[in-house]
């Protein structure tokens, strides 16, 4: 930045330009003003003004602040115009390199009967909802169709180490039939009871990793995770540190679910994450699909409950971490690296254009193709909004470029929305 | 329910008007006729006012939002051109990278 510096000190102020900005009023005389990355300052209402028309003098520390975040240009010259450009072109990056993530649920079935479940899943029925041989290699072809250079196949269900003839199947064909210089990632995410030294065999020789499922201390976990015998949690745990011995501790993550039993309880949830040397957490709320509705988990709390919930795991954590203990919330994690760095993000809900489609497809147990593990999930509720097509029909082209998809993609557009167009944020 | 109603002149933006309107729909409808030139702006509130102290804030609260539209159109229009260039910058390299990986 020093050269930057450097260039406003020398301009006279009829050179200057003026960069494309945004901004917000915080309150009366405060606002957030941010440029084309969204990287910004506070102002009072004077100093936007003295901005926007140009009044500012090398030397009053405005004119400087404003070259540093890239609010002001000398006239003719192009080195502001093309750190922005590679600033944004970092940020987007991710539409570069369609479509990474491949979710293929090889069965709806589960032995859990959790109430929240969201996926619908079914306890019965091994014909109609596993994936089959045939679905699995017509899924996997379109997957390894995807430009993307590497590309991670994520497993789940139900629970799909009820059907892990498929999973070994896809995995072995996907070494075998992956074009030269892609790279493959696999997940499994599974709630560990059916966990077997195969299993973990398997995983090792093919470098899988494990995410799991953990709610919190025994009780509060076998409370929002029924499953006969009543023994979730113990399984959950043995499973976690069996996968750990074997496969490395960062090969083993694990996710929670906050219900109305969790709200008072979040910091016994993040110590277990810690007895078990999980390497963070992701504090997460429900989402409104499947049996979360159907059982009405979803109404039991609200917004409010939730973000009280978050702020008093997110300040333990913080003291966990001053303590000397690395431990990221994950969420949180995710928002600073999209505030304050260029890094793409790969999360898929906070992209614009959402990564429907374009960063997941979904590959259901019965051939359907979905644009998101969400779209899935509102289909089993009645809602085919986000299917794309089907397996036995459909290639990578004709999803990605169909005109369903380039629709739902156009409408994610937060640069398009109200408020959006113009948030500094 | 009292309506509240402030005007504005020809020289106002209409597009100014309707943001700042959008900005307050959890608490006012806003309906805007162009009457000989000039723009008058109705609100309707969501709930009962408790008295004028109430009709003030949103009068002063709706100036305010217009006051800062009218900087955001006047910033658009001004960096228009910039904002082409970087534009054009990010994502014609974009295109290049694409051709020259050979996976355009």
């Amino acid at each position: 930045m020093a050269g930057f510096r450097d260039a406003a000190a020398s301009a006279p102020t009829t050179d200057l330009q003026l960069l494309p900005l945004r901004f917000e009023r915080l309150r009366h005389d405060r606002y957030f003003v941010s440029n084309v990355v969204g990287e910004g300052m506070l102002l009072n209402r004077e100093q936007l003004e003295r901005l926007v028309s140009l009044e500012l003098s090398p030397g009053n520390g405005l004119y400087e602040r404003a070259f540093e975040k890239l609010l002001i240009a000398v006239k003719g010259q192009s080195s502001q115009l093309q750190l922005l450009a590679m600033r944004l072109r970092s940020r987007m990056a991710f539409l570069q390199q369609p479509t990474a993530l491949h979710i293929f649920v090889v069965t709806l079935r589960c032995e859990h009967s959790c109430p929240y479940c969201q996926v619908s899943r079914s306890s019965v029925d091994r014909d109609r909802f596993d994936m089959s041989e045939d679905t699995a290699t017509r899924a996997l072809r379109i997957a390894l169709a995807a430009p993307a250079p590497t590309i991670k196949i994520e497993f789940q269900g139900g629970e799909p180490l009820l059907n892990f003839p498929r999973i070994q199947q896809i995995v072995e064909a996907a070494r075998r039939d992956a074009p030269d210089g892609k790279k493959l990632e696999f997940v499994i995410a599974s709630n560990l009871a059916l966990l077997t030294d195969a299993v973990l065999d398997f995983c090792r020789t093919h470098s899988i990793l494990v995410s799991t499922s953990l709610d919190g201390p025994v009780d509060l976990h076998n409370r929002n995770r029924p499953r006969p015998g009543g023994n979730s949690h113990q399984l959950a745990v043995e499973g976690i540190k069996r996968a750990q011995a074997v496969l490395g501790r960062d090969r083993v993550g694990a996710l929670m679910t906050t219900t109305e039993a969790s709200l008072d309880r979040v910091e016994d949830i993040i110590d277990e994450y810690l007895r078990l040397d999980l390497d963070g957490i992701f504090l997460r709320p429900l989402s409104p699909y499947g049996f979360a509705v159907k059982t009405k988990q979803f109404d039991k709390y609200g917004g409010r409950e939730v973000l009280k919930f978050y702020e008093r795991g997110l300040r333990y954590i913080l003291e966990v971490n001053k303590n000397g203990r690395p431990f990221p919330e994950f969420y949180a994690s995710l928002l600073l690296k999209r505030l304050l760095t260029d890094v793409p993000i790969g999360y898929i809900g906070l992209r614009s254009p959402a990564g429907i489609g374009l960063g997941a497809l979904v590959y259901n147990y019965d051939g359907k193709v979905f644009a998101s593990d969400e779209g899935r999930m509102l289909a089993e509720m009645g809602d085919r909004t986000f299917e794309l097509g089907d397996v036995a029909r459909d290639d990578y082209p004709s999803l990605i470029l169909s005109d369903k998809l380039i629709g739902l993609v156009g409408g994610s557009l937060a640069q398009c929305s109200p408020e959006c167009a113009s948030c500094a944020f | 329910m009292t309506d509240i109603i402030i005007e504005f002149g020809p020289s106002q933006s209409i597009g100014a008007l309707r943001e700042a309107a959008y900005r307050l729909i959890g608490d006012v409808s806003c309906q805007i006729d162009t009457v000989d030139g000039r723009h008058v702006c109705r609100f309707i509130p969501k709930t009962a006012l408790a008295g004028e102290a109430d009709e003030e804030a949103i009068r002063t609260r709706f100036l305010d939002l217009v006051t800062d539209e009218n900087l955001r159109e006047k910033v658009a229009a001004e960096t228009a051109g910039a904002r082409d260039v970087i534009l054009a910058l990010a994502f014609g390299a974009l295109a290049r990278e694409r051709e020259a990986s050979g996976s355009g």
